[in-house]
């Protein structure tokens, strides 16, 4: 019946969809064609011309089908494509006997994914122009080509994720920006920090596609489909069960809902770095800038984001996965903050900015606001791109200085970039009416308002810690800008008040350390080239202007939330639908605090402590008066030691004691069984050559002996012979005479 | 005319030299020569008893004889020159790759 209906879906498809299948191939093309020509490329404007053409053709088919979308009613808003049958499950059965015995290649373009699709290409293509850049030095050591072939394969695992129409399609894209991610933290291979940040991410994500793997399975086996439309069609259905029994256990199916959730938000706290798996995501910056702008703040780790939208029918019944979704994001959504407030390393504050938004992404999923969430993934990865590629360029004109201590006073130097990443700051601090204030806002609100509504104290308790870690926010994103750019310049010896320090950032960036800009030590910083502030200008404005797609609804006077209708479709529709909504009046004067006394203030808090002052006078009394606090928050809390101790550390001993017994009792035996064979031999080998081979000698030996008593006759004269027969005649005759 | 016993001591006479030289001597012409003489004195068996019995089979056969005889000496001569090329001798003791 499944089938049949996937069938039907397949042939009434429009025509126009047949392009479908280019969007996330063409990438995939560029990265075949870089990765294997890219090396014999007399010049790397070739590999540009593949790289960045294949994506922004891309950007241009979602941009066509997101456009073919605007024009259909809402119901009407999915365009599928089935390129072929993947795998045949030969007659799986599961629970109630339903089945999908064929797994299919397809791809869906609806309201999420085609937004996702949009994001990804698009702030992809800004990425991919700024790499041409910033990536200027590996053009001449030949590995350029590498590095864009990466990119372009990154994009189409993220478009499969996202486009995917069921969940193998979904998983492949999963495990494929898994695996770039990879690569390109571990770009420079050669530097052993760089290797072991990328061996960190991809053990820590797989722990998470761990969970994503039992859920993705438990959700087959209760309903035997993988698809996103049969999932969702069914759902009403099987919630109408009293119960489900699976692998012996009967529970209700609340229960086995809650069990899925929990199960797939593993796998989301693993790609989208939550608490206890976001450890692998500050290290992850050891990868070149525009990849962390790329991969680990604007699109990748939004993937868990998109995937519990995706799965809002699973969450939006399963109470308990969501509380423990809204209480793991606040939890890293305030943990991460304060960490951002102690780190020296320019790109170390934006990973642990990054890791405390995402945690306010999944607090909005986790209130059950899923189009509040998701417009905070993207109002995030306009102004967090902004800020990583801004970082990027800063770090490019400071001579690959990434110790903030060692900047400072480039707002002259470099006008475009500090007013971009001026612009994010002050979205991502969520003044009024950048992007920042209407995504964070929302979900702050739908927290609040799921207390405030009747509901539970932990959506209180959430909501503090949003508000707490919002203001943090403000704060290290304010020390960051006036460490960076205002002030005097410190670095290279032109240090006024001698507050350079050598670098403790141990990783010179990216590794660029030796790239041929030695001789610039001299000259002081200056504005990067056209096609680095571009990208970073274009994200500045997207970030002063997203916020516009979605006004809250309380807001009406100023705009319409165009976001939340155009997703909202595709969220499942619970019967009871909340039967008041709370008063306006409370989200005007939560609002206004938000942005007029709390972002502003903790602005102002950051400003008086780090810029009145070029001595830092203030934070240095703070630090000496509390050093403790200080150096705790500046060592994360000791989180990394602690995972080391507690789990890394007995794991590579179990993995040792594991290697003894493999290597005392698995290869004593084989060894054993090796000297046993060889004695047992060695004694065949005697009874072999001592009896067998004696009785036959024996044998020989006695007929040997009897032949020499007849040998005497055999004289060879012809004589003898002739005489014996004639001796024998005379006998003969003899005989017949007698006879 | 010879009696028939006289006749038939002489033939037996040859034989026995005949034997005697093919068992004695060393000579392969000379045990060539004393196979002719036992054939000869079987021949002469042969003749004497065709005259016995006044029969002329017996006489056929000794000319018969005579012609394989001619026969038997040109095989036999040329195997010894064969042998003496091969051998550089025609002393039957020195013929011994037969001993076992």
């Amino acid at each position: 019946m499944i089938m049949e209906s996937t069938l039907s879906t397949a042939l009434s498809t429009p025509v126009h969809s047949s392009v479908l299948w280019l969007i996330p191939f063409l990438p995939l093309f560029g990265a075949i064609l870089n990765g294997a020509t890219g090396r014999w490329a007399k010049n790397t404007k070739v590999v540009d011309a593949i790289a960045l053409g294949s994506v922004a053709l891309s950007f241009l088919l979602v941009l066509c089908c997101f456009a073919q979308l605007l024009g259909q009613a809402p119901e009407n808003r999915s365009v599928n494509q089935t390129l072929w049958t993947w795998f045949d499950l030969g007659g799986a059965r599961v629970l109630g006997g339903i089945t999908q015995n064929t797994m299919s290649w397809a791809y869906k373009f609806d309201p999420l994914s085609g937004a996702m699709a949009l994001l990804v290409t698009g702030v992809g293509f800004l990425i991919h122009l700024f790499s041409t850049g910033y990536m200027a030095g590996e053009r001449k050591d030949g590995t350029y080509y590498r590095f864009m072939a990466y990119m372009n394969l990154f994009v189409f695992s993220m478009l499969n994720l996202v486009l995917g129409a069921n969940m193998i399609i979904m998983f492949l894209g999963w495990e494929g920006v898994g695996l770039c991610s990879y690569l390109l933290i571990g770009f420079y291979f050669e530097k052993e920090f760089c290797a072991v940040a990328g061996k960190k991410a991809f053990v820590t994500n797989r722990i998470g596609d761990f969970g994503f793997l039992i859920g993705f399975f438990l959700i087959f086996m209760i309903y035997g489909a993988t698809d996103f439309d049969t999932l969702m069609g069914m759902t009403r259905t099987l919630l109408a069960r009293p119960e489900i029994t699976l692998f012996g256990l009967s529970h209700a199916p609340t229960w086995w809902f809650n069990l899925i959730g929990c199960c797939l938000f593993l796998g989301a706290c693993g790609k989208s770095a939550q608490i206890p798996l976001y450890v692998w995501l500050p290290d992850a910056m050891a990868g070149p800038t525009p990849v962390s702008a790329l991969i680990h703040a604007a699109t990748m780790v939004t993937s868990g984001l998109y995937m519990i939208a995706r799965m809002n029918f699973i969450y939006i019944n399963a109470p308990v996965a969501l509380s423990l979704v809204l209480f793991i994001g606040s939890l890293t959504a305030i943990v991460a903050a304060s960490m951002g407030l102690a780190q020296y390393d320019i790109k170390k504050v934006l990973a642990y900015s990054t890791v405390s938004q995402l945690g306010f992404m999944f607090m909005g999923m986790g209130a059950g606001a899923f189009s509040a969430g998701m417009f905070h993934v993207f109002t995030h990865a306009f102004f967090k791109a902004a800020l990583f590629l801004g970082s990027g360029s800063v770090i490019m004109a400071c001579h690959h200085e990434q110790d903030m201590r060692n900047m400072g006073g480039l707002r002259k130097y470099m006008p475009w970039t500090f007013a971009s990443m001026g612009v994010a700051t002050l979205a991502i601090a969520g003044i009024f009416p950048f992007s920042g204030f209407f995504s964070k806002d929302e979900i702050l609100w739908k927290v609040f308002e799921g207390w405030y509504a009747g509901g539970s104290t932990l959506n209180l308790v959430a909501w503090i810690m949003g508000m707490l870690a919002a203001f943090m926010t403000a704060f290290y994103m304010v020390r960051l800008m006036v460490m960076t750019f205002f002030g005097e310049y410190r670095g290279a010896g032109q240090d006024p008040h001698h507050l350079t320090v050598p670098s403790e950032v141990v990783h010179h960036d990216d590794g660029h350390g030796a790239h041929g800009h030695g001789g610039h030590e001299a000259h002081g910083p200056k504005e990067v080239p056209w096609n680095m502030w571009v990208p970073v200008a274009i994200l500045g404005l997207l970030a002063l202007v997203g916020g516009f797609l979605n006004i809250p609804h309380s807001l009406h006077w100023i705009g319409h939330s165009h976001f939340t209708a155009w997703i909202t479709p595709l969220l499942y529709q619970t019967e009871a639908h909340h039967a008041h909504e709370a008063a306006p009046a409370m989200e005007y004067i939560l609002m206004a605090v938000a942005t007029l006394v709390w972002a502003p203030g903790a602005m102002a808090l950051a400003w008086w402590f780090y810029a009145a002052d070029p001595t830092w006078a203030k934070p240095r009394a703070f630090v000496k008066r509390f050093p403790e606090l200080f150096e705790w928050v500046n060592a994360k809390y000791y989180i990394d030691e602690f995972y080391e101790a507690a789990f890394i550390g007995p794991c590579k001993q179990l993995g040792a004691q594991l290697w003894a017994f493999d290597s005392l009792a698995v290869d004593g035996m084989v060894n054993g069984a090796a000297r046993f064979t060889l004695i047992v031999s060695h004694a065949a080998h005697w009874f072999d050559a001592k009896i067998v081979d004696g009785l036959v000698n024996l044998v020989a030996w006695i007929l040997q002996q009897i032949s020499l008593g007849f040998r005497k006759f055999q004289s060879g004269r012809v004589q003898n012979y002739a005489f014996v027969m004639f001796l024998g005649f005379l006998v003969f005759a003899f005989w017949k005479f007698l006879a | 005319m010879p009696s028939m016993n006289a006749v038939l001591f002489i033939s037996f006479l040859l034989f026995s030299v005949g034997v005697a030289g093919v068992l004695i001597r060393r000579n392969v012409l000379i045990i060539l020569m004393c196979v002719e003489l036992m054939l000869n004195a079987a021949n002469l068996n042969l003749v004497a008893f065709a005259r016995q019995s006044g029969t002329v089979a017996g006489q056929a056969f000794a000319l018969l004889v005579m012609g394989l005889a001619a026969a038997e000496v040109t095989i036999g001569l040329a195997l010894v020159v064969a042998l003496y090329r091969k051998k550089d001798t025609i002393q039957v003791d020195q013929i011994n790759l037969l001993k076992g």
